[in-house]
């Protein structure tokens, strides 16, 4: 056997997609492979779904055909539907920024940073395996919801699973960049609070937005997650808050400029 | 181009505290080069800056060529690293771990998987291919990551305290995989905090302490640095014609039982004369032996003091800083 031999490297196109593919199909190996981190995306939506949403949707009947006009002619559950999909591919796909934590922890960072490979290719893999993985979880979650609202459209629903996927990619954007910026995993839990908690509350996945007062109307606008969500509910059944091209625009402006934000962090990560 | 690693000045600097304070050196091709010094002597910043994962605050390094703050993608092409703590993926096999880093340093697939088997079964990891790497001991990890290291077939091989925590069987290990790659040609950049690793595995060693270079050289030239040999000759027969004989060669000592003590310089290179004058004075000899001075006795004549004490230190400093945090 020869240790020592001419070992001849592929070119760098193929290189960069080699490295960006290797790395999904780590990132979903892993996740695959830690059954529990499956539950932990889709137990907090299940349980505003039905706790939360179950009991202001009995309320809500009580005020009879009053109630639907707040909610675009929807009954509360429908209303809830699209966005409690994307919440949890939003909060699966910020989990991303964990595993980098516990990379970071477990050392395996510091192979990937040693490793001759495009930076933008390897994090880029890394964000694409977690939002995948992330988007599995928010279609078993839209399989169970559709089932509970009766919904049945397969276009509608194909074009939630894309928006599913475009946010969790957004999401896991964020939350690598938040964890190349924090020094522990603990840390990251606080943050996750601070941060996840009013970005789901102000994207009108619970209530609309367009009655909110100021500031709250602003930032309700500012809210990466809101764009996505409103296009989710306007895929399903028609109905938005905002203009639909301010969705698409805000859902694509915000996934770039979170992408760029953590490709420019990663390029720059040195242990010391 | 002879020298794989050229260190010129290394400093870095964390706040007000100098880790490295600016260290060169040269590693030839082919050679297996040891940084040995105490805990906390900067041993793993000057590695993670030569292996371009640490930003030196001054000074430069040319590793298999290039300069590691300016070209650090070509360096990396260039190395294989294994760092003091384990970066394996636990959750992946072994084939996996090899097959995700030799993907990533841009081989081709058949390349990769070829290497892959040919490099688990020559650190005896064959049978262990398809197990998660969460199931290995630390010894197997380790093997593991050499293997992996040397994947993309690096210009020089790093690796931080490879023995360290290990128990016995596993060091020897270690050290059979290390010395087959001396004699596979691969250049090697080792630590250890260990005289006896450096001294078994090493062509040339730099000890360092406190961020600094105190003494370069094969280990034989360190000891020379002590000075002497001590030659133990048992012998049958008059005492006091052996001792005027052989006073000429160094400071002779008789002990009880028979035995005569020699300070010289060099022992190996004078026993065979040292045998030959003793022929001529009518005494039998039993037996001969020499001791030479450890690395320790290198490290302690050059800092005053013992690398085993600053050790000890070391494990003292750190137990209390533990109870106090558990307080
Ligand atoms: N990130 C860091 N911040 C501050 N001090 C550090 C850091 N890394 C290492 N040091 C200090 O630098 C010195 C050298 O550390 P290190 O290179 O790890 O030593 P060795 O590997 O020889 O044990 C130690 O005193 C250590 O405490
Ligand atoms: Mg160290």
């Amino acid at each position: 056997m020869a240790l020592v031999e001419q070992v001849e490297r592929v070119g760098k196109a193929r290189w960069w997609l080699q490295a960006f593919l290797v790395m999904v199909y780590r990132q979903t190996i892993r996740f695959l492979r830690a059954r529990s981190r499956m539950f932990n995306a889709l137990v907090m939506p299940l349980v505003w779904f039905t706790f939360f949403g179950l009991g202001w949707s009995s309320t809500f009947d009580r005020l009879g055909p009053i109630a639907k006009t707040l909610f675009g002619g929807l009954n509360y559950l429908e209303y809830l539907a699209p966005g409690i999909v994307l919440m949890s591919a939003f909060v699966g796909g910020f989990a991303s920024g964990l595993t980098l934590l516990f990379d970071r922890e477990f050392g395996y960072l510091k192979e990937l940073l040693v490793a001759p490979a495009s930076r933008t290719a390897t994090i880029l893999g890394r964000m694409l395996g977690d939002s995948l993985a992330a988007t599995l979880q928010a279609v078993i979650m839209l399989a169970v919801l559709a089932v509970a609202v009766g919904y049945t459209n397969p276009v509608a629903l194909s074009i939630v699973v894309l928006l599913a996927l475009v946010t969790a990619f957004m999401a896991s954007a964020i939350g690598t960049t938040i964890a190349l910026m924090m020094s522990s995993p603990e840390g990251f839990h606080g943050i996750v609070n601070l941060v996840i908690m009013p970005l789901i509350f102000l994207s009108g996945i619970f209530y609309p937005i367009k009655t909110l007062q100021q500031p709250l109307a602003i930032l309700a606008v500012l809210d990466p997650l809101t764009h996505p969500v409103q296009l989710a509910r306007w895929a399903m059944y028609n109905v938005v808050e905002e203009p639909v091209t301010l969705a698409i625009t805000g859902t694509l402006a915000y996934t770039i400029l979170f992408t760029t934000t953590a490709i420019a962090k990663y390029g720059r990560t040195y242990i010391a | 181009m002879v020298d794989v690693i050229v260190a010129e000045n290394l400093v870095k600097r964390y706040g007000d505290f100098e880790a490295v304070k600016g260290v060169s050196f040269r590693v030839r091709r082919g050679e297996v080069y040891g940084f040995l010094g105490p805990n906390g002597a900067g041993k793993t910043t000057t590695l993670g800056m030569l292996t371009t994962v640490i930003k030196p605050t001054s000074g430069d390094a040319l590793v298999a060529g290039y300069s590691v703050s300016r070209e650090p993608w070509k360096v990396r092409e260039r190395i294989g690293v294994v760092f003091q703590e384990p970066t394996v993926d636990r959750e992946l096999t072994a084939m996996e771990n090899l097959l995700v880093h030799g993907l990533i340093h841009g081989l081709s697939r058949r390349d990769v998987e070829r290497r892959a088997r040919e490099l688990l079964e020559f650190v005896g990891l064959e049978k262990f291919a398809r197990m998660q790497v969460k199931r290995f001991s630390g010894g197997m990890v380790r093997r593991l990551e050499i293997a992996r290291a040397l994947i993309n077939v690096p210009e020089v091989l790093f690796l931080d305290e490879p023995t360290t925590g290990l128990d016995p069987q596993s060091r020897a290990k270690v050290w059979d995989v290390i010395r087959a790659l001396k004699r596979e040609g691969v250049t090697v950049f080792l630590t250890t905090h260990y005289m006896d690793e450096a001294e078994k595995l090493c062509d040339r060693i730099a000890i360092i302490d406190r961020g600094v270079i105190v003494a370069e050289g094969s280990p034989e030239e360190l000891k020379k640095m002590v000075g002497s040999d001590l030659v133990y000759i048992e012998f049958e027969g008059d005492p006091a014609r052996l001792t005027a004989r052989l006073s000429e060669y160094g400071e002779a000592r008789l002990l009880r039982n028979n035995t005569l003590v020699l300070k010289v310089r060099d022992a190996p290179s004078l026993l065979p004369e040292l045998l030959k004058a003793v022929e001529g004075v009518g005494v039998r000899v039993k037996s001969v032996r020499y001791s030479r001075p450890s690395l320790d006795d290198v490290f302690l004549h050059l800092t005053g003091r013992s690398l085993r004490d600053v050790e000890a230190d070391w494990r003292e400093a750190l137990r209390m800083r533990i109870r106090a945090r558990m307080r």
